[in-house]
């Protein structure tokens, strides 16, 4: 098919308007095109063909260039519509990853670059920034931001929370920055009383103190307030575990098992309700999913399976 | 401690205080008040180092490094009080490395037993006692496992260890062969205890991965070799060896179940956690789940650590078990557990729930965020000032030399723990007992022994690479105390398992003398029984263990000395 656009550019152009009109054709005209650079050609053929072509190769290679074509020519709305088309059909194709990759970090630079340059100074702004820092770990820069935009306007939604798992996060937090942390999760609950997120934060916290009906209380809030938030259950159910209300345990953590099946802490959790509660057998079913889950070594010599690869210090 | 003689006469005739002061004041002229006053003001802390040049212990561990990172490096080694020649005085026993398929020292590295000089000095007599070794050693176990009164020593090796007996006369002779107790592979802890209750010491020996230098794996940090993370390397069963009585042991691993559950033993205590007079194993295993060994009779054993509470961290992970004891911490009648683990896992105290469950409160006794960024290994509980409550020491240091460039907050050398009972749980004392807990040391054994005989539990700690530290006790003694040494006559000799009991008015304790704990090393078989500001114990309870059972209580009990009681006699030595 290359051997068609081994010409310049104009003469790839001729080829192509030569080429019979069937929509696969069309379709590799238009990629032989893209391929070759002239994207500004290629790109309406390639969005018209997507419709027609039903040659399943044919499709994974017209959503390849045809990204790679839109992003060049910065046409969002383009690349949105070639993304949508390999993360449907190709979900777990190597290529078309790699180019989702590529194209959605360059729609959120790009879209970065318009907020910067269009509102400065907005809240929004700060908000990006402060995460961007967050996730280079530099937290105390982060930290600053969250509270510049506070201090405009203390009221915004989501930033005191933002600002608390900043806190939590630092590596060598004094020891007052727990409570500091809790102030701000407790001050976004007033400003958004549906922060599940919140809520969580604070039962972790308290579980962490041992305040265990405080925890429970966070918890459970957290799990009424977002019913599809298993680790909210598995908070509660833990901590239930900790009060020795075995029997009370059982019900969130039966949850957070069926929310989040591969999560081995609530297998565990669940384990140590049934037995504690004198369900040894259904202990013993959860204790091997467990087991199953964390691939665990120790135990009886016929379960152990092979080592893991090297390269890890200890 | 009585005042010094002043050394000189007030002088003749009445002599007023005034005059007494302004006698004193003018001959020091002012000029020692500074000197005075620091003394005065000096902090007393529990413990204090004796250096080499005080204590004669000059030997150094060494580990041999080396740039291929065999993991055995960066694990010993252990150490050990013991009275090898039964005089009534603590001697010394340290491990070392040595030749083995990865390392093979020019000249030759030697283990090291030194004699208690009774005077705060020790003598090296390594040579002529015959247990300087040469293998790779790790662990140290002591027992009298033939009962002939003298304690010989198990030393615990990489690629294969070796038992000494004791010949009584200030040497030993290697009896591995004829005893059967080599364990070849990688042996860590051993403990000497009596599983089956027939008054014999068996011995169990926790073995680590499979291991040798053709499995060695490359591991890297910073894009330097460093050493691997145990999860590498494949999990193997640990041993245990019934005491024949002839001199020779029988391998009951298979038969006993013990070798069915493949793990990566480090630490192990011989303990009753069901009160059935039987003695249970817990043992710690790095990156898999540690195991609960309870005793069922008959010889056999039943792993419930999960069951239990004690196989994982509370969420459930395996963590890097490495240290282990057991006391009855809590004064509750039923034996508490305790492991050590790596950073970023912190330690675990396990309280016994009293129906093979056990809950980790490591938290509100402000072990867990004590030990958070620490990696722990040598640990004992013990009464270090003889209030009647058990106190807990750690011994702490990463085993990987290149952690600093991975964490910026986890050190390479740390400081020890000390964690104070009250009677209402333990708190974290460290930070204000003095120097000692202030140095940081690449520790792995630990052993617990009154090596000054003042009633006061010193310490010794085994480091990697270094010179052992041994630390004097120097509060203990400021409270009443009664030393205890056991001799079982039907049961087992050194009384492993042995719960005493006592009051001295309104302090009444329990106690129950295990198996082993800490880290590759072990302790002094004495018993020291705190008792406070009281100066009379009320009674003395001793049950001894199976197959005995028998029950003997004392009263007219001496305090301040150590005092023998044997099995079955009518008044204590």
């Amino acid at each position: 098919m290359l051997s068609v656009v081994s010409a310049g550019g104009s003469s790839v152009a001729q080829s192509v308007s030569n080429a019979p009109a069937d929509a696969s054709s069309i379709a590799r005209n238009a990629m032989a095109l893209a391929e070759s650079g002239h994207c500004s050609e290629a790109l309406p053929s390639l969005r018209k063909s997507i419709g027609p072509v039903k040659d399943k190769e044919l499709r994974r290679k017209i959503g390849l260039d045809g990204v790679r074509c839109a992003m060049t020519l910065h046409q969002t709305d383009a690349t949105l519509e070639f993304l949508h088309l390999l993360t449907r059909e190709f979900p777990q194709d190597p290529d078309a990853l790699y180019v989702a990759i590529h194209a959605y970090s360059d729609l959120s630079t790009s879209a970065s670059q318009e907020l910067a340059r269009n509102a400065p100074s907005s809240y929004q702004a700060h908000e990006l920034l402060a995460e961007s820092f967050e996730t280079q770990g530099k937290w105390e820069v982060a930290e600053k931001e969250y509270r510049a935009i506070l201090k405009k306007d203390p009221s915004l939604p989501g930033i005191h929370f933002r600002l608390g798992r900043a806190l939590l996060s630092k590596p060598n937090p004094g020891p007052d920055v727990a409570s500091e942390a809790k102030q701000e999760f407790e001050q976004e609950l007033q400003i958004d009383p549906k922060n599940a997120g919140a809520e969580y934060v604070l039962g972790e916290l308290a579980r962490q103190n041992q305040v265990w009906d405080e925890a429970v209380k966070r918890f459970s809030r957290a799990a009424k307030l977002d019913p599809q938030f298993g680790e909210a259950f598995l908070g509660l159910g833990a901590s239930l575990i900790s009060e020795k209300q075995y029997a009370e345990a059982i019900v969130p953590l039966e949850t957070a098992v069926r929310l989040e099946p591969r999560n081995p802490d609530a297998h565990y959790n669940l384990a140590m309700a049934y037995t504690r509660a004198g369900r040894k057998q259904d202990g013993e079913k959860e204790f091997a999913i467990h087991r199953r889950i964390i691939g665990n070594e120790a135990g009886p010599a016929e379960a152990a399976p092979s080592t893991n690869q090297p390269q890890e210090n200890k | 401690m009585k005042a010094p003689a002043l050394g000189y006469s007030l002088g003749p005739g009445p002599t007023g205080r005034r005059d007494f002061l302004r006698g004193i004041t003018g001959t020091f002229a002012f000029s020692a008040l500074p000197r005075f006053a620091r003394a005065v003001m000096q902090p007393v802390y529990p413990f204090e180092e004796v250096f080499p040049i005080t204590s004669g212990i000059t030997w150094k561990h060494t580990a041999g490094h080396s740039p291929q990172k065999y993991l055995p490096e960066t694990t010993g080694a252990g150490c050990a009080f013991l009275d090898y020649d039964n005089d009534g005085w603590m001697d010394i026993f340290l491990v070392n490395s040595g030749k083995c398929d990865f390392y093979d020292p020019s000249p030759p590295l030697r283990n090291a037993l030194y004699r208690n000089n009774r005077d705060g000095t020790f003598t090296d007599v390594t040579e002529k006692a015959g247990v300087a070794a040469g293998g790779y050693g790790q662990g140290v176990a002591v027992g009298d496992y033939d009962a002939d009164g003298f304690p010989d020593i198990y030393v615990a090796q990489y690629g294969r260890s070796i038992l000494y007996h004791n010949n009584g006369d200030g040497t030993f002779t290697d009896v591995t062969e004829k005893a059967g107790l080599a364990a070849p592979g990688w042996s860590s802890s051993a403990v000497w205890f009596d599983y089956d209750n027939d008054g014999r010491l068996d011995l169990f020996v926790c073995r680590f991965v499979d291991f040798d230098k053709s499995k060695n794996l490359p591991c890297t940090a910073d894009n330097k070799l460093g050493y691997c993370i145990p999860h590498l390397y494949k999990p193997m069963s640990s041993w245990l060896f019934h005491n024949n009585g002839d001199g020779t042991f029988t391998d009951v691993s298979k038969s006993s179940g013990i070798g069915k559950y493949l793990g990566k033993g480090w630490g192990v205590v011989a303990t009753d956690i069901n009160n059935d007079g039987r003695m249970d194993l817990f043992v710690s295993n790095d990156t898999v789940a540690n195991f609960l060994f309870v005793n069922r009779g008959q010889g056999t054993f039943e792993e419930i650590g999960q069951q239990a509470g004690t196989a994982y961290s509370d969420a459930g992970r395996p963590r890097s078990g490495m240290g282990v004891d057991s006391a009855d911490f809590n004064q509750d009648g039923w034996m508490d557990l305790f492991v050590a683990n790596i950073d970023h896992e912190a330690y675990s105290l396990y309280q016994n729930n009293h129906d093979e469950t056990f809950d980790d409160i490591a938290a509100p006794n402000g072990i867990a965020s004590a030990s958070k960024l620490m990696s722990g290994w040598g640990l004992k509980f013990f009464d270090y000032d003889n209030d009647g409550n058990l106190d807990l020491m750690i011994a702490n240091g990463h085993p990987d030399d290149l952690i600093e460039n991975i964490y910026e907050n986890v050190k390479y050398r740390e400081p020890l723990l000390l964690f104070h009972n009250s009677g209402n749980g333990l708190k974290n004392v460290s930070a204000e007992s003095g120097p000692a807990f202030a140095k940081p040391m690449s520790a792995r054994g630990l052993a617990i022994g009154d090596f000054n005989n003042d009633g006061a539990v010193d310490v010794l700690v085994s480091t990697n690479n270094e010179a052992p530290v041994l630390l004097r006790n120097t509060i203990g003694s400021q409270n009443h105390w009664l030393g205890l040494k056991l001799v079982g006559k039907k049961a087992n000799i050194d009384a492993v398992g042995a719960r005493i009991s006592y009051q001295a008015g309104d302090l009444k304790r329990s106690r129950m003398k295990v198996g082993g704990g800490s880290y590759l090393s072990s302790h002094d078989p004495r018993l020291v029984l705190g008792i406070g500001q009281h100066v009379k114990i009320d009674w003395l309870e001793i049950i001894w263990p199976q197959p005995s059972g028998l029950k003997q209580r004392f009263t007219d009990l001496p305090i301040d000395r150590y005092i023998m009681v044997r099995e079955g006699g009518e008044k204590w030595e």
